[in-house]
C-alpha cells in the first residue's frame, strides 16, 4: 500500500436538511482530504455539523451537492443498496452507544458485517475469532452483550469495524459512554490500530480524546476552520 | 480478492444468506416466544379448526364411500318410490316392492346374475334375561354372497330355511354382547319380537357397511320375516340386484323397468312408482356432497386467516418499531434493503408456518379425541378421523401464505427505514 494514496477526497460537501418552509444548512461547503493511514480526529460543538460529516464520510448519506469520492468512488453518486455495499465492504463504525445486537452473542456480533459480504460460515467463525482474539476478548466470545462491562462491549464493537478489513475506520465518541481508565484503554487501541496502518477518523468534542489524534480537524456552522497536524506530546 | 474466494462467495452467495436470515428469523421469534404463540394463535386456531373439521368429515365420507364401493360397479338397488307422496307413511301404504316383484326381475331380466328381497325392521331381542333391540334383516342366502358375509361360526341363511320358513337366526357379532351370549351359542334359542328363533350361525365382525352397522343386526329367513311382520312389511321390500357385468348396467335398468311397470300394471305416462339407485349414483351424491362441505369449510378457513394475518401484521409492525435500532446496526455494517425486507418477511411467513403446524398437529388430535369420545358415547362404529394429504398442505400452504401477504407491509416498512434515524431511534 503507498502511504500517500489518498483515501476520501471531498469537495463542497453541502448537506441541507429541509425544516417546515425553511431549510437547516447542516454542512456549507466542506473539503477534505484524507489519505490512507491518517489518523484524524473532526471536533466541534453540538450543531456544528460534525454528526453530519460523519455520516457522509461514513456512506450513511449522500450530500445535497458536492463531491465525495472514497477510495475512489464516486459516494455522491450511489443509491441506497450501492452504499449499503460500500458501508460493508469499506468502512467500519465504532459508536458512543456501542450498537450491538442485544440478543446475539459476542461473536456473532463480530460475524454481522461478514454475513452481509456473503462469506460462508466456517470462514466467517475464524475471521471473527480473529478479531476477538487480537483484542484479547476470544475468551468472551459466547457471551452476551448485556454480560460484559462497557469498555468490552466497545471492544466488540471495535472487533466488528475491523473484521471485515475496512479502508476506513470511523469512531463517533467511542468512549462518550466509558469511564476515563476504560477511555484510555480503548484510545490505546485504536491508537495501535492506526500504528498498525488503518485510516481512522474520530469524532469527539473531548479534546484529551481528540488529542490522541495526530491531524485535528475543527468544525464550526457547517465549515471547517481549522485543520491542524499536532505534533504527540 | 482472489479468484478462488470469490468462487466461494458465489457458492455460498444466495442460500447461504437466505438461510442466515431464516435463523436470524427464528431465533427473533423464539427471543420472544409467548408473544409468538399469542401472534400466531389466530393462525394455529383457524388451522385447528379446519383440520379437526375436515378430518372428521373426510373420516365419514371415506367410510361411506368404502361401503358403497365395496359394493362394486355391478350392484343396484330397487326401492318403493317414496317420493311420489310427500307423506312417508302413506307413501308405504300405497307402494308396493313385494317378494313376487323380484322373481319376476329375477326371471325376465336376463342381465341378472343374483337378486335378493330384503324386509328391513327394528325389533326387540331376547335371551334369558337379556333384553335389547336390533335390525331384524328378513332376507335370503344370495345376500351373504352379494355383500360377502362370512360366518364365523355355523353357517349363513341356506335356501330351505326360506322355503321352509324356519324360525332360524344368524347373529351379528355384536349381538353376542348385547345378549351375553357366547361364541358356541350355535344352536340355543333366541326371542326376535314375538317369535323364538333358532341361532345357525354367527357372522365374522364387519364394521359399517351400505346397509349401516352389520355387526348389530340379526338375519332371518325371508320367508319368515314376512309372516311375522305382516302384509305391509312384505310389501315395501327392498330388492337388490347383481348384473353379469357393470357394462350391462344402463340395459338391465331398462329392462328392470320395464318389468316393474308390467307387474305393477302402470299404464304409458304414468311415473314409476319405484326407483332404481346405483353405486355411481351414491358415489357421484356423496362425493358432490364432501366437495360442498369442503368448500364451505374452505371459505371459513379463509375469513380466520385473515383474522390471523391482521394479527401477525399488527405485531410485526410493532416488531419493526420496537427493532429500529437493531434496523439501523444491520444497515449501518452493511445491510441493503432486501435484507432488511426478506428478514422481516421470512420472519413473518416462519411464524405464521409454525403456527400452521402447531394448528395441525392440535387439530389432528382434537380429530381423534373428538371421534374417540364419539365412540364412547354416540356409535361405536363412528368412522375414525381421516386427515388426507392435501389436507395438511393446504393448511400449511396457507398460513405460509398468509405470512407472506400479511408479512410485506411491515417488511417493507422496515426496509424502507434510514439507516440514520433507524440509527438515532431511542
Amino acid at each position: 500500500m503507498n502511504g500517500d494514496d489518498v483515501l476520501i477526497q471531498a469537495r463542497n460537501l453541502v448537506k441541507d436538511y429541509p425544516m417546515g418552509d425553511e431549510v437547516y444548512h447542516a454542512l456549507r461547503g466542506v473539503d477534505l482530504t484524507v489519505k490512507r493511514g491518517e489518523f484524524l480526529a473532526i471536533m466541534g460543538p453540538s450543531g456544528s455539523g460534525k454528526s453530519t460529516l460523519l455520516h457522509l464520510l461514513g456512506c450513511l448519506d449522500t450530500p445535497t451537492s458536492g463531491e465525495y469520492l472514497l477510495a475512489g468512488t464516486p459516494v455522491h453518486t450511489l443509491t441506497a443498496d450501492a452504499l449499503a455495499e460500500l458501508r460493508n465492504r469499506e468502512i467500519g463504525f465504532i459508536f458512543q452507544m456501542f450498537f450491538l445486537l442485544p440478543r446475539s452473542s459476542a461473536l456473532e456480533n463480530v460475524e454481522l458485517p461478514l454475513i452481509y459480504a456473503k462469506v460462508p460460515p466456517a470462514e466467517r467463525h475464524q475471521k471473527a475469532l480473529e478479531a476477538l482474539q487480537f483484542l484479547k476478548l476470544e475468551t468472551h466470545a459466547h457471551h452476551k452483550p448485556n454480560q460484559l462491562s462497557g469498555g468490552q462491549r466497545q471492544q466488540i464493537a471495535i472487533a466488528r469495524a475491523l473484521v471485515n478489513k475496512p479502508s476506513l475506520i470511523m469512531a463517533d465518541e467511542p468512549t462518550g459512554n466509558l469511564d476515563s481508565a476504560t477511555s484510555d484503554k480503548i484510545m490505546a487501541q485504536l491508537s495501535e490500530l492506526n500504528a498498525m496502518g488503518n485510516t481512522l477518523i474520530l469524532v469527539t468534542h473531548e479534546p484529551d480524546v481528540a488529542a490522541y489524534a495526530p491531524r485535528q480537524v475543527r468544525i464550526r456552522d457547517g465549515k471547517i476552520v481549522s485543520d491542524e497536524r499536532v505534533k504527540k506530546p | 480478492m482472489t479468484a478462488a474466494a470469490l468462487d466461494k462467495k458465489s457458492i455460498y452467495g444466495f442460500w447461504g444468506t437466505l438461510m442466515e436470515l431464516f435463523r436470524i428469523a427464528l431465533r427473533a421469534i423464539w427471543a420472544s416466544k409467548m408473544r409468538s404463540f399469542l401472534t400466531v394463535l389466530g393462525i394455529i386456531i383457524g388451522v385447528l379448526a379446519v383440520v379437526a373439521v375436515v378430518s372428521i368429515m373426510q373420516g365419514v365420507f371415506q367410510s361411506f364411500l368404502g361401503r358403497f364401493e365395496a359394493l362394486g360397479g355391478d350392484t343396484l338397488f330397487i326401492e318403493p318410490n317414496y317420493r311420489l307422496y310427500k307423506d312417508y307413511s302413506e307413501a308405504v301404504k300405497r307402494l308396493k316392492l313385494t317378494y313376487s316383484d323380484a322373481q319376476a326381475v329375477a326371471q325376465d331380466v336376463p342381465q341378472v346374475k343374483e337378486i335378493c328381497a330384503i324386509l328391513s325392521r327394528q325389533d326387540a331381542i331376547s335371551f334369558h334375561g337379556h333384553h335389547d333391540t336390533t335390525q331384524v334383516w328378513g332376507t335370503g342366502d344370495s345376500f351373504a354372497s352379494m355383500n360377502s358375509f362370512t360366518p364365523e361360526y355355523g353357517r349363513f341363511l341356506a335356501p330351505m330355511d326360506v322355503a321352509a320358513r324356519r324360525k332360524v337366526c344368524v347373529l351379528g357379532h355384536e349381538v353376542l354382547d348385547k345378549l351375553a351370549l357366547s361364541d358356541d351359542c350355535v344352536g340355543q334359542e333366541i326371542q326376535i319380537g314375538h317369535g323364538t328363533f333358532q341361532i345357525v350361525g354367527v357372522l365374522q365382525k364387519k364394521g359399517g357397511s351400505v346397509f349401516g352397522n352389520q355387526d348389530d343386526a340379526v338375519f332371518i329367513p325371508l320367508s319368515t320375516a314376512i309372516l311375522q311382520y305382516g302384509q305391509e312389511a312384505a310389501d315395501s321390500l327392498l330388492i337388490q340386484v347383481q348384473i353379469r357385468d357393470p357394462k350391462l348396467m344402463d340395459a338391465a335398468i331398462e329392462r328392470i323397468s320395464a318389468v316393474l311397470r308390467r307387474q305393477h300394471g302402470l299404464k304409458f305416462g304414468q311415473q314409476d312408482d319405484f326407483r332404481t339407485v346405483t353405486q355411481d349414483e351414491i358415489l357421484k351424491q356423496i362425493k358432490e356432497f364432501s366437495s360442498i362441505s369442503t368448500l364451505v369449510v374452505g371459505a371459513i378457513v379463509g375469513i380466520t386467516l385473515i383474522v390471523g394475518g391482521i394479527g401477525i401484521m399488527n405485531i410485526m409492525l410493532v416488531s419493526v418499531t420496537e427493532r429500529t435500532r437493531e434496523i439501523g446496526i444491520r444497515m449501518a455494517v452493511g445491510a441493503k434493503r432486501a435484507h432488511i425486507l426478506y428478514q422481516f418477511l421470512i420472519e413473518s411467513v416462519t411464524l405464521s408456518t409454525l403456527g400452521g403446524v402447531l394448528g395441525l398437529l392440535l387439530g389432528w388430535g382434537v380429530a381423534h379425541l373428538t371421534v374417540a369420545i364419539l365412540h364412547h358415547t354416540v356409535a361405536e362404529t363412528f368412522p375414525a378421523a381421516y386427515v388426507p394429504v392435501w389436507v395438511m398442505f393446504l393448511s400449511l400452504g396457507f398460513a405460509a401464505f398468509t405470512g407472506a401477504v400479511f408479512g410485506v407491509y411491515p417488511a417493507v416498512k422496515a426496509s424502507r427505514l434510514d439507516p440514520i434515524e433507524a440509527l438515532r431511534y431511542e
